[in-house]
């Protein structure tokens, strides 16, 4: 990327396409990148967090480069069995699914084939159109229960500065199929660079899909993920994200509940400390009747930190009997940090219940002054609350180890304040 | 032990305590009476070092200045407030907080930190002298506890953080009467020489379990009256006007 951070046409044809439509694809996206750039708070979708603005800040050039590198060691969890898969940079480095029916399982470089013709108004999404060659595609046959939980290690290297990555991974859970997820992400770079994931999450029918998202430690990276998920009939997906830790963070994630019956739970907590800007944004697409959906977010603000949670539910004309529910709450620390909430219901159908809350407010004095007369001092008594406000979420995490491992690497961050 | 001269305390510019005076010895029980809005609560909340309030007089613990430790050191030091109204806090696990808590008074008394096990083996044996069901502890620190369960988790951290001087405001408050006699057995058996006591009523009912040393009557934020335990039994027969 030059100065003004538009990409040169040139590293389209670095890329290996494997069709002409595949090529017209990716110069249609640039130049729609390159022509609109990073978006500013003037987009709607962008409003609450300028990215323009950020990236000017803080980069003065960014590389779109993708250089290979070698990875000789991971450092594996060792708190529980788990199968994993290795993600190194955005590019898929080996797998390993020790404790399954290798039949049952496909995994494989991600290779796009969907070249529609779809007009994208989010530039990055644009971009990772563009530039993405590279991320993995699982796929689960129906019929499998996995035995134990995926963990999908995305490591980044320590020579990553001043770079973007775009990857884009693709998830399908076969009819009746059952798989557990964690993403487990490992920043050893020390330097700033972007990360910028396309993802897609197909559930079949009766297919159930758990994911949690976490932070190993906390880092300088900037990441944006676009995640497209499809919800067939009977199908549940429940996701727990864990997502502070980075200096900017965007979950731009949209859910389409198209078969009846299906039900997403969404559940987030998250620290927000210095310069950590983070943004949540979903869009609960009820489109097919009978179906639920559960949205729970909770933020904790401290010094400059800023979040924000933009969540729409929209109910198609036929999706009655719909159920789906909201709910924000932030717990301000400073006065300098900032939550920001939008809550939008666009409701068709008739016969539904929706219902959305968004409460945001400084730590109870009361209970600070409780737990004082008990010994703690002030600081500890505000971790005690961070930690407590925070850990309605990780209680909801059925798997004591998984659970366990959760709240080790959040009160890790919050140990910071 | 506590010696407090001529306290006044206001808040939002509300005088509430206007020149109150009371000294407290090692082994003595004192029970403070007084109706509505007489300023008990705010004696309390004075006493544990709650931010609001503006405050003059003389308060010495110990013989130290009490106005100028913060809320965490005069718990530390060992002085102990049953609250009328115990907080509650979600997502904070009963068994950790009161482990943390413990910890951070034996450290202020040079003593070691004390294991999980043998944390856990003290805390089985007192919440059985209170009747507490050892499950409440996993629970979420007050949270969803009924009235009973509340002043008995109290009076539960108090028997384990051990301080000498505890003021139990309005514990009787919201208790039936086998929830009653099992409290003030609990306070019973802590009583002993060294240790002090404010209770802080509005009826008599908790003295015939409790039996003070002192009874005081409190009235527009003063000590009107000081006696023994008759005063108390007048109080109950004649209500607080007659008294003045």
């Amino acid at each position: 990327m030059t100065n003004s951070f538009q990409v040169n046409s040139k590293e389209i044809s670095k890329i290996k396409t494997t069709s002409k439509r595949e090529k017209d694809f990716r110069i249609k996206n640039l130049n729609f990148f390159n022509k609109n750039g990073f978006p500013n708070k003037r987009h709607e979708d962008w409003k609450f967090s300028d990215l323009r603005e950020i990236i000017y800040k803080n980069f003065k050039k960014l590389n779109t480069k993708n250089t290979s590198v070698k990875v000789k060691k991971i450092n594996f969890i060792k708190d529980f069995d788990h199968n994993y898969v290795a993600i190194v940079n955005g590019e898929l480095h080996s797998s390993n699914f020790k404790f399954e029916d290798k039949n049952k399982i496909k995994i494989k470089i991600f290779k796009n084939k969907n070249f529609s013709q779809e007009n994208e108004s989010n530039p990055l999404i644009c971009l990772n159109h563009a530039l993405a060659n590279k991320g993995y595609h699982l796929e689960i046959k129906d019929n499998y229960k996995f035995k134990k939980t995926v963990i999908i290690y995305n490591l980044f290297t320590k020579d990553l500065k001043d770079s973007i990555l775009n990857s884009r991974n693709k998830i399908k859970v076969g009819k009746n199929s059952e798989l557990h997820t964690i993403d487990f992400i490992i920043n050893e770079s020390k330097h700033k660079f972007v990360n910028n994931v396309y993802e897609n999450v197909a559930l079949a029918n009766n297919a159930v899909y758990k994911n949690i998202c976490i932070q190993k430690d906390k880092s300088q990276g900037y990441f944006h993920k676009f995640s497209k998920n499809q919800l067939l009939s009977k199908s549940k997906y429940s996701t727990f994200i864990f997502p502070s830790g980075l200096r900017f963070n965007k979950l731009d994630l949209e859910f389409n509940l198209e078969g009846k019956d299906s039900e997403c739970n969404l559940q987030s907590a998250s620290f927000l400390n210095k310069d950590d800007h983070q943004e949540i944004k979903t869009k609960m697409n009820h489109l097919a009747p009978n179906c639920k959906s559960y949205q729970r977010v909770k933020n904790v603000l401290s010094s400059d930190g800023k979040g924000v949670y933009q969540g729409k539910i929209y109910v198609k004309n036929i999706a009655q009997k719909t159920d789906a529910y909201q709910l924000s709450k932030a717990m301000i620390l400073s006065d300098n940090s900032e939550f920001d909430s939008k809550p939008e219901l666009e409701i068709y159908a008739d016969d539904v219940k929706c219902s959305h809350g968004s409460t945001s407010g400084k730590v109870d004095e009361d209970a600070i002054h409780y737990l004082m007369t008990r010994g703690l001092d002030k600081k500890e008594s505000t971790k005690l609350l961070i930690n407590g406000f925070l850990n309605e979420v990780i209680e909801m995490i059925k798997s004591n180890s998984v659970k366990n491992f959760v709240k080790g690497k959040l009160k890790k961050q919050i140990y910071g304040y | 032990m506590l010696e407090i001269k001529n306290l006044t305390a206001s808040i939002n510019n509300r005088d509430i305590l206007k020149g109150l005076n009371i000294s407290i010895k090692p082994g003595e029980l004192h029970a403070i009476m007084g109706p509505n809005g007489s300023g008990k609560s705010t004696l309390a909340n004075v006493l544990s070092g709650k931010n609001g309030y503006k405050i003059s007089g003389e308060i010495r613990y110990e013989g130290k200045d009490l106005k100028e430790m913060s809320v965490d050191k005069r718990a530390q030091k060992g002085i102990f407030l049953a609250f009328q109204y115990p907080i509650e806090i979600p997502g904070v696990n009963t068994n950790n907080f009161l482990k943390t808590s413990l910890n951070k008074v034996r450290k202020a008394r040079g003593e070691k930190e004390i294991d999980t096990m043998s944390f856990l083996k003290l805390l089985k044996e007192k919440s059985s002298e209170l009747g507490i069901d050892e499950k409440m502890m996993s629970r979420q620190l007050n949270l969803g506890f009924s009235g009973g369960e509340k002043k008995k988790n109290e009076i539960l951290q108090m028997k384990i953080l051990k301080p000498n001087f505890v003021i139990l405001d309005e514990t009787d408050s919201g208790l039936d009467i086998d929830a009653l006699k099992i409290v003030a057995n609990g306070v019973n058996s802590y009583r002993d020489k060294k240790k002090s006591f404010l209770v802080i009523t509005h009826y008599q009912r908790l003295l015939d379990y409790i039996k003070p040393d002192f009874v005081h009557v409190l009235s527009d934020g003063k000590i009107v009256k000081s006696g023994c335990m008759e005063l108390a039994e007048e109080l109950e027969k004649k209500g607080y006007n007659k008294i003045k």
